[in-house]
């Protein structure tokens, strides 16, 4: 019996060796290493630094920039995933039996979401664009503007999410999945039972799908909060030249991730950028812990049942 | 009464059917506007008032996107980051999957939730030490560096390999080792081709990320050997550093191409892959 044990054992980390070797590597050292350097004063070329204990994540948590840019993506990202998460819901609510051209509407609405973000970017950049710009065309011809606006010079905070909007194709995917795990005889019973659309939604649809909808809603927080090329390639300004981070994109787009980078490649400010990760880590960790916790209250669950 | 629903069932299908319509139509504009675009000349792209479909559709631009930045050159760079990557990432993956699904070990739960929680952890907070680090070491601008980077896999495609193995009866191995067959023979002859799907959703996924990944490239190559996402990304630029749009969006659809030619081709079974393996429990 003991042999069994220990054979199971070796093989269970034998297969696990890729795994557990890429994550001490390629995770748990840097995040280590980081840590370590954010407590000092450490630049790209410095032959000498010290510890200076917290005093770069004083400096990132009193400059009013930073603390903007802070709020700026927690802002984004909300309004990045409530909106994502809504598109995808009406979505697959549509789809979601008899509709004729199931799969092939399912195909072309999720399909935005596999192109690489900097083909997005771009594309959004001329599609918003005010001269240029087919979105302007479309709603002058239909009589909804009057005269072409200047999305991205107006509206950046608003163009990157309409990118974010056209590519939510993955929430999509996951609704979709989730109600097809919702048994066809409630909704039976329901209607036999004289409930209309609105009541099944309510009672049945939206309780059943509420896990798959939190879920959603956190892995779509943390991936939200690390944006950071999109400002970028769609920058107002026009002419870059060959540099994309030459140009630093307005205020309104400028998030976290974006400063670090700048900081830390740009400015050679190793120990303050990654200061800057490390506490956007933090508030990505507190964020996730907080909605777990709240997720308690929201999600449906079949505790009683199960016991 | 029945006839009264069958009606009203029929006028919600129509409602809905317009409703989708108004969507992909919305979804279909930007990639429009992208393609009408790649067709202009220069003159076209600033006139004044726009003009929407060119009069003489330039093919021309696509020659010059492919000639004017040696495309090939960085296209066989994407590519093989890309097949770097997506290799070990599919057995990485299948492997650690395999190993949540089937063993029973007192610290397996654990070790899960380590994995699960992976996904919190910003990108940037890993890349940018691992860029230093590796630098310093003197291993920047390698490409083979993302065969390591793959070996991990990613803990969405661990979940969704550790479901499709769960669904696989335990009395399939146990037959085959009672005949004393090890455990790679076994995961190699039974297990493996057993979760095709898996790996078809987990191949697209892994070769789209690393296709469409900018932050790594930009950091770890240099010069020559970057890859297709940062060339395009700058966009391009004539001698006086006008950026040409018409060229540019030429270049994004041949950039793309793979990504649409491999998700087209294998979208059924990617898609209908993802909702059953991957999200259910």
């Amino acid at each position: 019996m003991g042999r069994i044990k220990a054979e199971n054992r070796r093989s269970f980390y034998i297969f696990l060796a890729p795994w557990i070797a890429g994550f001490l590597a390629f995770q748990l050292a840097p995040i280590g290493w980081g840590l370590l350097t954010s407590l000092t004063n450490r630049m790209a070329f410095s032959i000498k630094w010290k510890f200076i204990g917290l005093k770069n994540y004083e400096s990132v948590l009193t400059n009013p920039d930073v603390l903007y840019a802070f709020m700026i993506t927690f802002v984004y990202a909300l309004l990045h995933t409530s909106l994502a998460i809504l598109t995808g819901l009406v979505i697959a609510l549509l789809l979601e039996r008899k509709v004729p051209g199931r799969g092939v509407f399912r195909t072309i609405l999720y399909f935005p979401y596999m192109l690489p973000l900097v083909a997005v970017g771009w594309i959004f950049k001329i599609f918003l664009d005010r001269d240029t710009g087919f979105l302007n065309e479309v709603l002058v011809r239909l009589g909804l503007l009057k005269e072409a606006v200047p999305w991205l010079q107006k509206y950046p905070l608003q163009s990157i999410l309409a990118l974010a909007l056209w590519q939510s194709g993955w929430s999509l995917v996951i609704f979709l999945g989730g109600l097809a795990t919702v048994p066809n005889e409630l909704y039976e019973a329901a209607t036999i039972d004289g409930a209309g659309y609105g009541r099944r939604l309510r009672h049945i649809t939206l309780p059943l799908l509420s896990p798959f909808i939190f879920f959603q809603f956190v892995a779509s927080m943390i991936y939200a909060m690390q944006t950071f090329i999109q400002p970028y390639l769609m920058n107002p300004k026009s002419h870059r030249g060959e540099n994309l981070f030459l140009e630093t994109p307005p205020r309104e787009t400028f998030f976290v991730m974006a400063q670090a980078y700048q900081q830390v490649i740009e400015k050679h400010r190793f120990a303050y950028g990654i200061s800057m990760l490390w506490t956007l880590f933090a508030v990505v960790l507190i964020i996730t812990v907080i909605f777990i916790r709240l997720g308690g209250f929201v999600v449906y669950t079949e505790v009683e049942e199960k016991r | 009464m029945a006839m009264l629903q069958s009606q009203r069932m029929r006028l919600a299908t129509a409602v809905k059917l317009v409703v989708l319509i108004i969507f992909v139509a919305i979804f279909f504009l930007p990639l429009v506007s992208m393609i009408v675009t790649s067709l202009k000349t220069m003159e076209e792209l600033f006139k004044y008032p726009p003009i929407v479909f060119p009069r003489n559709p330039q093919w021309g631009n696509y020659v010059t996107a492919w000639t004017m930045v040696r495309f090939g050159h960085f296209l066989v760079n994407s590519l093989t980051i890309s097949i770097f990557y997506t290799v070990p990432c599919i057995f990485g993956s299948c492997f650690a999957g395999y190993a949540f699904s089937r063993f029973r070990v007192r610290e397996k739960s654990g070790i899960f939730m380590v994995v699960l929680s992976t996904m919190m952890i910003p990108q940037m907070v890993t890349i940018i030490p691992l860029y230093i680090l590796i630098s310093k070491i003197g291993l920047a601008d390698k490409q083979w560096l993302w065969l390591l980077f793959g070996l991990q896999g990613t803990p969405f495609l661990i979940f969704l390999f550790r479901q499709y193995f769960s669904t696989i009866p335990i009395s399939f191995e146990e037959s085959a080792r009672l005949d004393g067959a090890g455990r790679f023979r076994i995961f190699f002859a039974i297990m493996f081709p057993l979760v095709q799907t898996a790996v078809i959703v987990a191949g697209i996924f892994a070769f789209q990320w690393s296709w469409a990944d900018y932050l790594q490239p930009v950091l770890f190559l240099k010069g020559e050997k970057v890859t297709l996402a940062v060339k395009l990304a700058i966009g391009y630029t004539d001698q006086k550093e006008n950026v040409l749009h018409h060229i540019g969006m030429a270049g994004l659809l041949y950039y793309t191409a793979p990504i649409i030619i491999i998700f087209f081709a294998l979208q059924r079974r990617f898609i209908a892959g993802l909702m059953s393996g991957g999200l259910k429990g």
